[in-house]
């Protein structure tokens, strides 16, 4: 009977790693299947970590199966040492691996936090684009300051071109930025600014979403980002331009109310300094 | 403007929908059942004598874990809701709207951590800690009872709004600023939060303080720190971290409903709030209480592998070192909570950086546990079966933990189901295995007959393979991209037959939960043939064991000399018969202040949380005028004459003196 449960547990464990693996292998698996040099970095380095605490953690995983299945009571064959102990120079050892993994583990950490830091621009023959980013109550929305034009819950930029997106908020709470094929995830926050900066490897089409609770809209904020050649993505900018809608100031106030599962917009025209009027506005103190 | 007379309260605070109305009717109904048991048999007076008013650490500790259950159950209907929105919200909203789904997020979060897991800690610690340092009581015995009653206010407050209010928070556990606020939030549910944690903080802070006196002044002659059990060490720094860390909560949440009562602008988006700063102090209290409830777990497992390997543990001053660091090392890492708010790579890096070296002394901590079983003899009890999938859970959990510190991949991984399935696999894997370890571990001293053990095993076997089915996808849905508390999503994002999977994770731990129900039936049912009669069960090493079981309500008749760190097994290998020479012993009196106290801070919270000024003054002049009355009664003690003493240990009769 011990031995059948046995051998049950050791199928159910295989197919769960099997589970595991093929879950992991579908594309659906976004944060396994990068698509931009900051997310490839981002998985490569996890891959590291993980492969550098195996190192310790598998040998410690055996070693307490081994030990605890040898030292049973029921062994007869094992010997029983109540008063064993290792002395100072054995403490010292446990001490001392650890401490190894995790002092390489620090240097990579020092280098990959300041090589994929937000913060620093992408280094690419190509001329960036910056996009600026506002969360709202609760849709993104975007402006491309050097087009004129602005979207709402779409982003679309050429493929293999820096882009640099400056991120704020109006009035929403704390909200999160994240394309999981493309990069981490940043905060985006009323009356900041902060920075991001992807560059996608070729065409495509990807999931981003807010990643921090803002409310009773969360879960619908979502938007889809868009990779495209450099002619396609010209195109599509002439095509925005033909658009009806317009982000002037009055459209922008009523844009900017509390409104949930918004439908993509395109806007041809964005008020002037638009993103720096918005960011500003908390920034002096204003009449209530 | 605002009634004067019922604040904020209005008549559409009653319940008036399927789940206040359902909570109400059961709470009401459990409450008349209870009191018409308690009339029925007469015992009233046996309730509020023998245990509400009561100073004994043992009985407290024995109230902590049943408001610890009682609030589990609570907790756990929270999760089986969430998962099975989750399983259902494919392109549809399933069952719940958004606000309620995020409401009970929020509560399970809170409830889960502020009463659960703290309230069995803190019964454990209780019930054990004097035993274990040799001593009578605790040092407080009046602070105790009132820890105790606080925090049970702040339980009720937080169920309190199914009754009236109708809302609680929908901001998750932590009420972040500014969804917090005013603003966002204009409810009651938020203040429900503040005030209940308020309550419940104080009351931990109290009996922190307490543990802290008691474990430096009240140990038995001989005992030096470095001849502490374990158990009361990890449990020393746990609560040297509760009264360095939670002034932070109590003055954040302070500052927090300053915004939301005088409408301040400390933390709001505009005027100059900075909502930055809200996440800074939340996390200085919220990283350090994560080793709140871990490190006397850590301890309770140490115990438990040496006893069960019938072994010393290997490297004690390192396992005392290893908990040092650790508390030293929470407060240096709180920013790993936001690496994404954009900090700099410096900053960043540095607490990336600090947060791996908990991993050293977290390591050796396993190590030494393992190696305690080397060259031992292995009873496989069940609390060793508990330690032993703890050891194998938290060596995946740390491994999820290290992964995470790395800045740049915690960008990809944060705020996701991969960070929820991490800290469950910490809070249940450790702090939760712990508690049932140490309840099996203890039962039997605190209640006189051991438990089942065949239920015990499988109700553990059902609660590991219900752990990995359930939090297994979790790892595995924040690679997919999803994110935490969304309370519907698209089907073509693939994550519904993983949510699913989760919920028969859930499923099967439920099973294991009920197994341990039935297992306490079974046990109390068969308690002849399990009594302990011996006090020494487990063949333990530590003075705990030394009592009989229960122990009298004084503890120890003489007060042991201690000259070693585990002074039960060396007096059984001496066979050391010590000689039976009583004393007067002084106890504590019992006293209901600490309910009084703690009904007026009940009155004063649920006053302030609707903005009833003249209820919340009523409430504050009655606790001050209860501080008032406790400060002039100096008859607080008793004297156990040695004779009674004498004849209670030669009768074995276990009867409490006092009141």
């Amino acid at each position: 009977m011990a031995k059948i449960k046995f051998i049950i547990g050791i199928l159910a464990i295989i197919s769960g790693i099997l589970a595991i693996f093929f879950v992991l292998r579908n594309e659906n698996a976004l944060v396994i299947h990068p698509k931009g040099v900051i997310a490839h970095n981002e998985l490569n380095l996890m891959i590291t970590n993980l492969l550098l605490m195996l190192i310790v953690i598998v040998p410690t995983f055996i070693l307490l199966l081994v030990i605890a299945w040898k030292y049973r009571a029921k062994n007869p064959k094992a010997e029983y040492d109540p008063e064993h102990s290792y002395g100072f120079f054995g403490e010292l050892i446990l001490w001392l691996i650890p401490s190894v993994i995790v002092a390489v583990m620090a240097v990579i950490t020092w280098n990959a936090t300041h090589a994929l830091d937000p913060y620093k621009p992408l280094q690419s023959e190509v001329k960036p684009l910056s996009i600026q980013v506002v969360a709202l109550d609760w849709k993104w929305l975007f402006i491309y300051p050097e087009h004129g034009i602005a979207t709402v819950n779409f982003v679309q930029f050429p493929e293999r071109t820096p882009i640099h997106f400056a991120l704020s908020a109006d009035g929403s709470p704390m909200n999160s930025f994240w394309i999981p094929q493309l990069s981490g995830q940043i905060y985006s926050m009323t009356g900041m600014i902060t920075p991001l900066h992807i560059m996608a490897d070729g065409p495509g089409e990807y999931m981003g979403r807010a990643a921090e609770i803002n409310g009773e809209g969360y879960a619908d904020m979502t938007f889809v980002a868009t990779s495209a050649a450099q002619s396609d993505f010209d195109d599509w900018v002439a095509h925005v331009k033909q658009s009806p809608l317009q982000l002037t100031d009055r459209a922008y106030n009523e844009l900017v109310k509390s409104s949930k599962n918004n439908p993509i917009a395109l806007y041809s025209y964005v008020e002037k300094d638009l993103f720096n009027k918005i960011v500003m506005k908390y920034m002096h103190p204003s009449t209530p | 403007m605002e009634n004067f007379i019922s604040g904020k309260l209005t008549l559409d605070a009653l319940p008036h929908v399927w789940y206040t109305i359902g909570a109400t009717v059961f709470f009401a109904i459990m409450i008349m059942t209870i009191a018409t048991i308690l009339t029925k048999t007469k015992r009233w007076g046996w309730l509020w004598h023998e245990w509400l008013t009561s100073t004994d650490p043992k009985k407290i500790g024995t109230m902590y874990v049943i408001f610890a259950v009682l609030m589990f159950f609570r907790g756990m209907v929270d999760a089986g809701m969430i998962w099975l929105q989750q399983s259902l919200a494919a392109d549809s909203q399933s069952y719940l709207t958004a606000e309620h789904f995020q409401e009970i997020f929020t509560s399970h979060g809170d409830i889960m951590v502020f009463f659960v897991t703290m309230g069995f800690f803190f019964g454990f610690m209780n019930w054990i800690i004097p035993l274990q340092i040799g001593a009578r009581d605790l040092a407080y015995p009046f602070l105790n009872s009132l820890g105790l009653w606080l925090t049970v206010a702040g339980g009720i407050l937080i169920n309190f709004f199914f009754m009236i209010g109708g809302h609680f928070a929908n901001t998750g556990w932590l009420a972040i600023a500014p969804l917090s606020e005013l603003e966002f939030n204009p409810g009651a549910g938020v203040d429900y939060l503040i005030w209940s944690l308020q309550l419940s903080g104080l009351g931990s802070l109290l009996a922190a303080i307490n543990f802290i006196v008691t474990i430096i002044k009240k140990r038995a002659p001989g005992m030096t720190l470095m001849k502490m059990p374990l158990f009361v060490w990890t449990s020393l720094c746990g609560m040297v971290l509760i009264i360095s860390a939670f002034p932070v909560l109590t003055a954040t949440t302070f500052l927090l409903w300053f915004d939301r009562f005088f409408n301040m602008h400390i933390f709001t988006t505009g005027f100059g709030g900075n909502q930055m700063m809200y996440f800074n102090l939340i996390w200085m209290w919220g990283h350090p209480e994560v080793y709140i409830l871990v490190l006397p777990a850590f301890g309770m497992y140490s115990e438990i592998v040496s006893t069960f390997s019938q072994k010393k543990i290997s490297g004690y001053v390192s396992m005392v070192c290893a908990a040092i660091v650790i508390t030293l090392l929470s407060y240096l890492v709180w920013l790993h909570h936001f690496f994404t708010m954009g900090a700099g790579a410096d900053v960043n890096s540095f607490f990336g950086i600090v947060t791996m070296l908990i991993a050293i002394p977290s390591g050796v901590q396993v190590f030494n546990w393992i190696l305690t079983m080397f060259k031992g003899k292995l009873i496989f009890a069940s609390p060793m079966y508990w330690t032993i999938g703890f050891i194998i859970i938290f060596m995946l959990g740390g491994m999820t933990g290290v992964f995470m510190a790395s800045p740049p991949a915690d960008f990809q991984v944060h705020n996701s189901l991969f960070l929820i399935a991490h800290f469950h696999t910490m809070i249940i894997g450790v702090a939760l295995f712990g508690v049932f370890a140490g309840l099996t571990y203890w039962f039997p001293k605190i209640v006189g007959f051991t438990l089942n053990e065949r239920l015990g095993k499988r109700a553990f076997w059902l609660w590991l393979i219900g752990f990995f089915v359930s939090f297994t996808p979790l790892y595995l849905l924040g690679f997919m991209g999803a994110t935490r508390r969304l309370d519907h999503y698209a089907s073509s994002t693939g994550w519904q037959p993983l949510y699913i999977t989760a919920t028969v994770g859930f499923v099967i731990i439920v099973c294991g939960i009920i197994t341990q129900i039935v297992q306490i039936i079974v046990s109390i049912k068969e308690k002849d043939q399990h009594l302990d009669i011996t006090g020494d069960p487990w063949n333990g090493r530590t003075l705990e064991w030394s009592t009989s079981s229960p122990p009298p309500f004084y503890n120890f008749a003489m007060i042991p000399t201690i000259t070693s760190r585990e002074p039960f097994w060396d007096m059984k290998k001496q066979d050391h018969q010590p000689q039976k020479q009583y004393e007067d012993i002084e106890l504590p009196k019992c006293t209901g202040m600490g309910i009084y106290i703690s009904g007026f801070a009940f009155v004063v919270g649920f006053a302030l949380v609707w903005h009833i000024l003249w209820l919340a003054a009523l409430g504050l002049a009655g606790l001050i005028a209860c501080i008032i009355i406790l400060s002039f009664n100096e008859d607080t003690e008793y004297m156990l004459s040695a004779a009674q003493v004498a004849q209670i240990e030669t009768s074995s009769a276990q009867k409490s003196l006092n009141c």
